[in-house]
């Protein structure tokens, strides 16, 4: 204690008020008792320590600095030490251009993220510290784009969607009945359930058949049917609008469509499926997420030679979200492999990515006091640059895939991370329960379906080394709703594809 | 090699002379080594500083027959910071960079121009002689070892 300079008062134990009142002063005036290394917390103290610590680790002179503050909470791994020692704890700095000063500096910063009193603040200092960033867009032009946003993101891609229960299937020969006859060659049609795991299907398979047989027993396809014509009828051809502008061939007559198509279906489901009823669908929402994933060498400027994280920003704005109160369940446990991630050498400015400095923004399309925190299913709308016919007329067929899986992948990464962020989990934090979400883009009048699994969010250097652990998408090719929309009738209808859309609308919790 | 487009003379025309214009692109393209490591399917141009995008991509594909999916263009601005011997600046002339990227999944690397020669027996046998005359050589320029490198002419 003597050794560090400071004027030592004469009782040799201060209490905490003792102490405050010391700092405040400006004088540091303080003593550290051997037995006084772990102290219980003290609010009063805790807010002193946070500023002392701040301090310590900016470096600057707000007080006389003939030593450090040393305060037990925020306290960094020391080696064991005898409990009479009289030294303080031997650590590496924290301001030095060191290795080790790095090391203590990050770990004092993810000290201070797993103390954070509520969401928003610790949303708050994951994304405080801005530096140029790569923006990955979802909805883009790039080739092989899903394979570069698969590495970003560390995610497996299985074709087709995920397979459904034996429960599921039991349902389907009570709906199929009444629907043989209108749908011979289609896909089984279903008032499905929440895709379940095979192993519960025997007992699941009791408990459908009679819950089903107290709500309507089959699914009216034909109203079905007709609702989606009714929509596509009234905007393209019962409505008179003028011809679109330039490059808005979209919003003219697709968006109004999709709009429309999904309140109505979702109305009408509601009464099967209770989530929907206690849903909120959000019109052009935005869904931000910011994380860090490999490291590089910055190349030019004052910070030239450091190495970095890499760090990416999403910001995308499907056309229609529908955010739930109660989580999806998951498709396959937690720690399952279904495939590999591709490994890119390459630095991301090759596929071409562009760097920017701007907010690091996590948003889910609400705020964290929202009771509907969980996402449900979101709606994109493909682009006027991006058209299927521009992919043809430039020769680039296989690329028209590569949009929609690109698409499929990023925002819905960035939407299931972006809520297990919201409930408190980290890179450092890993989620402990998969986030479940489903997605569908289309341009109009060809859809795909994807289905997200999030299993983890330690994407960064360290913490993606010993990460056994895989996010998943499945995903379909995009396919027609119809073929051609004429004279007041629509033609060539794909029963497959409204299925589809059905099966995702009623997807809910097991408990439901 | 320059990558420039130079304007072509052509002889007047005059009714009943020969038809000699001919419209075809008087630039030249050179593909080179990326400095950076680059995609698979991405190949890099020293282009004319006139030539578009779509230039690019229509001399690749109508002259070449390389089906070209991506063109992504740069220009490198050359130096001034030389001095010649009158102390004047000197500019490396600036040029246009493309990056095209390929298409129908075809991929291209760069080769070694250079590759190492491989020694036959005859060269090794005579690099051996030569290295052994060099050693010969330097053995006599070297005085007598027991005088520790001093050289002759320092005594008495």
């Amino acid at each position: 204690m003597k050794g560090w300079g400071l004027s030592v008062p004469a009782a040799p134990a201060l209490a905490p008020r003792q102490e405050l009142a010391g700092w405040k002063a400006g004088s540091c005036t303080w003593s550290l008792a051997a037995n006084q290394v772990s102290r219980p917390p003290n609010p009063a103290l805790s807010a002193l320590s946070r500023r002392c610590e701040m301090a310590a680790f900016k470096g600057r002179r707000l007080l006389l600095w003939h030593g450090r503050c040393w305060f037990s909470q925020a306290e960094p791994p020391v080696p064991p030490q005898p409990p009479d020692s009289l030294y303080p704890p031997i650590v590496a700095s924290a301001t030095a251009k060191s290795k080790a000063a790095k090391r203590r500096r990050l770990e004092h910063f993810n000290q201070q993220v797993h103390a954070a009193a509520s969401i928003e603040e610790k949303l708050q200092l994951y994304g405080k510290l801005q530096r140029p960033k790569y923006m990955v867009y979802p909805q883009t032009f790039a080739l092989n784009a899903d394979r570069w946003y698969r590495s970003f993101t560390n995610t497996v891609f299985v074709p087709g969607l995920p397979p459904r229960a034996a429960s599921a299937a039991a349902e389907a020969p009570g709906a199929a009945a009444p629907e043989a006859a209108k749908t011979p060659a289609g896909a089984a049609p279903e008032a499905a359930k929440a895709p379940e795991p095979g192993t519960e299907a025997p007992e699941a398979v009791k408990a459908p058949e009679p819950a089903v047989a107290a709500r309507a027993p089959y699914l009216d396809v034909g109203e079905l049917r007709s609702l989606v014509c009714d929509a596509l009828l009234q905007e393209s051809f019962y409505q008179h609008k003028e011809r679109p502008f330039l490059y808005r061939d979209q919003d003219h007559t697709p968006g109004p469509f999709l709009t429309q198509l999904v309140s109505t279906l979702a109305a009408f489901l509601s009464t099967r499926n209770p989530l929907l009823a206690a849903s909120s669908l959000d019109l052009k929402p935005e869904v931000n997420y910011y994380w860090h994933h490999g490291e590089e060498v910055v190349v030019r400027g004052y910070r030239k030679g450091r190495v970095d994280p890499v760090r990416f920003q999403i910001d995308d704005n499907p056309h229609l979200q529908i955010r739930v109160p109660k989580q999806l369940p998951e498709i396959v446990p937690l720690e399952s492999d279904l495939g590999d991630v591709p490994v890119i050498d390459h630095k991301p400015s090759k596929l071409p990515l562009f760097k920017r400095q701007y907010e690091n923004k996590v948003f889910i399309g609400s705020k964290v006091a929202d009771p509907c925190c969980y996402g449900h299913t979101q709606f994109h709308l493909i682009p006027d640059k991006l058209k299927r016919q521009r992919f043809i007329r430039a020769n680039l067929e296989d690329q028209i895939e590569v949009l929609y899986r690109a698409n499929g992948i990023a925002s819905l990464f960035a939407w299931t991370a972006a809520q297990a962020m919201y409930q408190g989990f980290w890179s450092e934090a890993d989620v402990t329960r998969p986030f479940v979400s489903q997605a569908v883009v289309t341009d109009g009048k060809y859809f795909a379906f994807f289905c997200y699994q999030l299993n983890t969010l330690a994407l960064t250097a360290e913490t993606i080394q010993n990460n056994p652990r895989k996010n998943i998408c499945w995903g379909t090719d995009s396919k027609p709703l119809y073929d051609v929309v004429e004279d007041g009738s629509v033609k060539g209808f794909n029963d497959e594809v409204l299925f589809n859309l059905v099966r995702f609308l009623l997807n809910r919790p097991r408990e439901l | 090699m320059a990558t420039g487009a130079r304007k072509a003379v052509y002889p007047l025309f005059q009714l009943g002379g020969p038809q000699l214009r001919i419209f075809r692109p008087n630039f030249y393209m050179l593909a080179v080594r990326p400095g950076v490591p680059q995609p698979e399917d991405t190949v890099q141009f020293r282009v004319s500083m006139e030539m578009t995008k779509v230039d690019i991509k229509n001399y690749l594909e109508k002259i070449y027959n390389v089906p070209v999916a991506a063109v992504r263009t740069r220009i490198q601005y050359g130096a001034n910071n030389k001095r010649n011997h009158k102390n004047h600046r000197v500019k490396k002339p600036d040029y246009k960079v493309a990056y095209v990227q390929l298409g129908r999944g075809q991929t291209f690397q760069f080769p070694n121009l250079f590759p190492e020669k491989e020694q036959d027996t005859e060269t090794r046998s005579l690099e051996d002689l030569k290295d052994k005359y060099m050693e010969r050589e330097e053995q006599r320029q070297k005085g007598d070892p027991r005088r520790g490198g001093v050289p002759d002419w320092f005594g008495l």
